[in-house]
């Protein structure tokens, strides 16, 4: 007597996609997050006429507790302006833009000598306020 | 004759196979939504840095010193109120680009706010912004 052998059928579940699709999201976002400085607190200062800042190469942060920030990732002073260097690279002018963000309260002893180390490396600085509505 | 009302029991539960097309698209709005960060403001142009210095171009500039609460106009403290027009009236007769370089020197505890504040309206008055930073030497005394 012959046995016939059950031809089982082995899919991936389809119920499964939407999970796989979630928990996907997540992990890119979580990576993504290591990267900006969304998660720095930082309240900006104000000024008028302010403008769209563009497409940035860099984004330097001095946050409420006067650390610094290069694309989200803490930084020495003294290494700054390198770093920038090579984030900047041979980009021509107007592609150099570098975001600068201060807390409001940050003194010129700290905020200075950042400027001066964008200035160096040849970034287009854009200081990022808010618009002063009371003028 | 009555006719009877069927009543049915059922319960209509929405395909479960959906869910996870719906938690992708609410993940997708709310990224978009989140992803929405102040990305504007001013644009401020500085000379790189040199360590030797023109002494006789340096007189005909304006200088700027800000302190914590006021600022000074060549020596001259200038309430805030007037310092738009101070400045204007300083940059007015200055059509050259090399004179109308305003030297701005700052005090070690003045707050970004008032710095932004004080360059923000040399920029808008015409100005061109020079920063001038006290570097630190340490001098080791025999």
């Amino acid at each position: 007597m012959k046995i016939k052998r059950r031809a089982i059928r082995a899919d991936v579940p389809s119920m499964a996609m939407g999970d796989i699709a979630f928990n996907l999201l997540i992990f890119f976002v979580i990576l993504a997050r290591a990267q900006d400085d969304s998660h720095l607190q930082w309240t900006p200062a104000e000024a008028l006429n302010i403008e769209s800042a563009g497409h940035s190469v860099a984004s330097v942060l001095i946050d409420s507790d006067e650390k610094l920030y290069l694309n989200g990732q803490p930084i020495g002073e003294s290494s700054l302006e390198m770093k920038i260097n090579e984030l900047l690279g041979d980009f021509p002018p107007g592609d150099r833009t570098v975001l600068l963000k201060v807390h409001r309260e940050v003194t010129a002893l700290r905020f200075e000598p950042v400027i001066e180390a964008i200035s160096n490396a040849g970034g287009e600085l854009v200081h990022i306020v808010e618009e002063d509505r009371d003028g | 004759m009555k006719i009877r009302r069927r009543s049915s029991n059922l319960l209509i539960e929405p395909p479960s196979s959906a869910t996870g097309d719906i938690a992708f698209n609410l993940i997708v709005f709310f990224l978009v939504c989140a992803s929405v960060q102040p990305d504007s403001g001013r644009h401020q142009t500085l000379p790189r840095s040199e360590e030797t210095e023109k002494k006789e171009e340096k007189d005909k500039n304006i200088e700027v010193v800000v302190k914590r609460q006021v600022a000074l106009v060549n020596g001259d403290v200038v309430p805030a109120a007037d310092f738009s027009a101070r400045m204007a009236a300083l940059l007015a007769g200055k059509p050259r680009p090399e004179d109308k370089v305003v030297i701005v020197k700052s005090d070690d505890d003045v707050p970004y706010h008032f710095w932004m504040m004080v360059t923000s309206q040399i920029e808008d008055a015409g100005g061109i912004i020079t920063l001038q930073i006290e570097e630190e030497r340490e001098v080791q005394v025999p």
